[in-house]
């Protein structure tokens, strides 16, 4: 499995407390891979660093085969028009049309005339099914709509690399639906290789080619989806179970309940 | 006690590490401004915003200002006799002092909370790290002409105050006290100097501009991604830039006027 994103030994602290200690992980071309772990344990901080929005305190990541800890400014921004985030608020530009935003990438990037940048604009936006509210304002549209017209402008210039935080955060039933497969059929038509942060472990499992799960600072369970299902720590169970009590405790520490009580 | 050191120590720590954010962050932003077709269509746009919209605000303020100068000044002047004066009295007044104070504290309030606000608002919605990610340095894009856009606005709107006050002055003192028009220009005339009053007030109005600016995209781009901390960022822009244009003003003044 050739990967595209490597991460060696990753640190990072904020502030005192340490968010990644040692972490490795490998994410392979061409698949889509889920990265899941319990609430505020670094996943969206985890796309900021490989996104180069951050800088490691320790470690290295490659990004196609290049270390991207020692990008100066100028290659970060070269390096991504070929790498996509969808935030989990979509992050439409508020004062732009949908059209304008999908618009954005392709003027800033390429010198493609203007009616080459409709066609392209059009295209990706007939792929996500907004093509008819081409013309509406970012306040006008429903949150799936929105999310859905930010995926339009990631895929605009045709990335490698697409990153997704929380895509399913908060979406009705159909909506859900739609991105579970927009993102799946988006990652085989293009060749994409898709990095999908979320705790919907459903969703995210029934869609992804390998899944990686991140709690404590490091990596506790990582393969195929079946894979970790069948076998994993307690850990690992706990989480893909949804299980109260384990590893991750239910009760809070707390000293002798009947001494608490009758003492 | 050693809590109370360690917290005065961090604060001036905190202090510093802003000071040298924000150093960074404007000559990123000053000299990032692109001079393309592109780049100046968004400088246009925005001084259509932070200018032209103050307009209405500086306007009736330098109005009013005038008029009420003109009112107290001939109330002290013909004391003395010297209500002729008043043309006189007004001009350097405003052209001196209250056109670039006056003005830079009212940018500061309403261009300047609203730049801080916009800016803070758009880094909350993750707009700004989405154009990060796609590779738009967003001081390049978003920033830069909002910083120029209020450098050059800033000394524009206090000559517009300022001869709008003049001419509040005048509807005041000429036509209402009735204080001679012969004698309200020609005093004015004499006693109002181009280059040591009109250009250093033009020059404070510059200096105003640029921190006024500065303070309100720097506490956009560096604030705390909440409701609370748009609200604590809007607040310390108006704060902080009054406070630096009051000072600076006084700065300015001594070096410019004390020979004078």
């Amino acid at each position: 499995m050739e990967s595209y994103i490597e991460i060696k030994k990753l640190c990072f602290k904020r502030g005192h407390r340490s968010i990644f200690n040692d972490l490795s992980l490998t994410i392979p071309r061409g698949k889509v891979t889920a990265i899941m772990g319990p609430s505020g344990i670094g996943k969206t901080t985890l796309l900021r660093l490989i996104g180069g929005q951050l800088k490691p305190d320790s470690g290295e990541i490659y990004l196609d085969g290049k270390n991207v800890c020692q990008f100066n400014r100028r290659e970060w921004f070269a390096a991504r028009k070929k790498m996509g985030m969808l935030f989990q608020s979509g992050a439409l530009f508020s004062d732009l049309t949908v059209y304008e935003n999908i618009a954005f990438p392709l003027r800033a990037h390429t010198k493609l005339p203007e009616d080459m940048i409709r066609d392209i604009v059009l295209m990706k936006l007939h792929a996500v099914g907004l093509r008819g509210a081409r013309e509406l304002m970012p306040s006008e549209l429903s949150g799936g709509m929105t999310r859905r017209a930010a995926l339009a402008r990631t895929i605009a210039l045709d990335p490698e690399l697409i990153m997704y935080d929380e895509p399913f955060a908060g979406q009705d039933p159909i909506a859900m639906g739609v991105l579970v497969q927009l993102i799946r059929l988006l990652n085989d038509a293009l060749g994409l290789t898709s990095a999908l942060v979320s705790h919907d472990i459903a969703e995210a499992l029934s869609i992804c080619d390998h899944a990686i799960i991140i709690a404590d600072g490091r990596v506790i369970g990582e393969g195929k989806s079946s894979d970790l299902k069948k076998g994993g720590s307690p850990l690992v169970k706990q989480f893909l179970n949804g299980l109260p009590d384990g590893p991750v405790p239910f009760h809070y520490p707390a000293g002798d309940y009947r001494t608490d009580l009758l003492g | 006690m050693f809590e109370l050191i360690r917290k005065t120590g961090q604060i001036g720590l905190d202090f510093s590490a802003t000071i040298g954010r924000s150093g960074v962050f404007f000559m990123h932003a000053f000299f990032g401004l692109a001079l393309t077709l592109k780049g100046l269509r968004l400088l246009v746009h925005q001084i259509y915003k932070i200018g032209v919209l103050s307009l209405v605000i500086i306007v009736v303020s330098g109005l009013f200002i005038g008029m009420v100068l003109a009112l107290q000044g001939y109330n002290i002047l013909i004391d003395y006799g010297s209500e002729q004066a008043i043309g006189q009295m007004v001009a350097l007044t405003l052209v001196r002092e209250l056109g670039p104070v006056v003005t830079a504290l009212l940018f500061a309030g309403r261009a300047g909370s609203a730049l801080t606000a916009e800016i803070g608002l758009m880094k909350a919605t993750e707009q700004l790290s989405s154009m990060e990610m796609m590779g738009v340095d967003p001081l390049k894009r978003v920033i830069a002409p909002r910083l120029w856009a209020g450098f050059i606005s800033m000394p524009l709107l206090a000559v517009i105050f300022s001869a709008v006050g003049v001419f509040g002055g005048m509807l005041v003192g000429v036509d209402w006290l009735g204080v001679f028009e012969g004698s309200f220009w020609a005093n004015m005339q004499s006693s109002v100097e181009f280059s040591d009053d009109v250009l250093n007030g033009v020059i404070k109005s510059v200096v105003f501009g640029l921190v006024c600016s500065w303070i309100a995209v720097f506490q956009g781009y560096d604030l705390v991604p909440t409701s609370e901390g748009i609200s604590i960022a809007t607040t310390k822009t108006v704060v902080y830039s009054s406070l630096a244009v009051l000072g600076l003003d006084f700065i300015l003044t001594a070096v410019m006027f004390s020979s004078v």
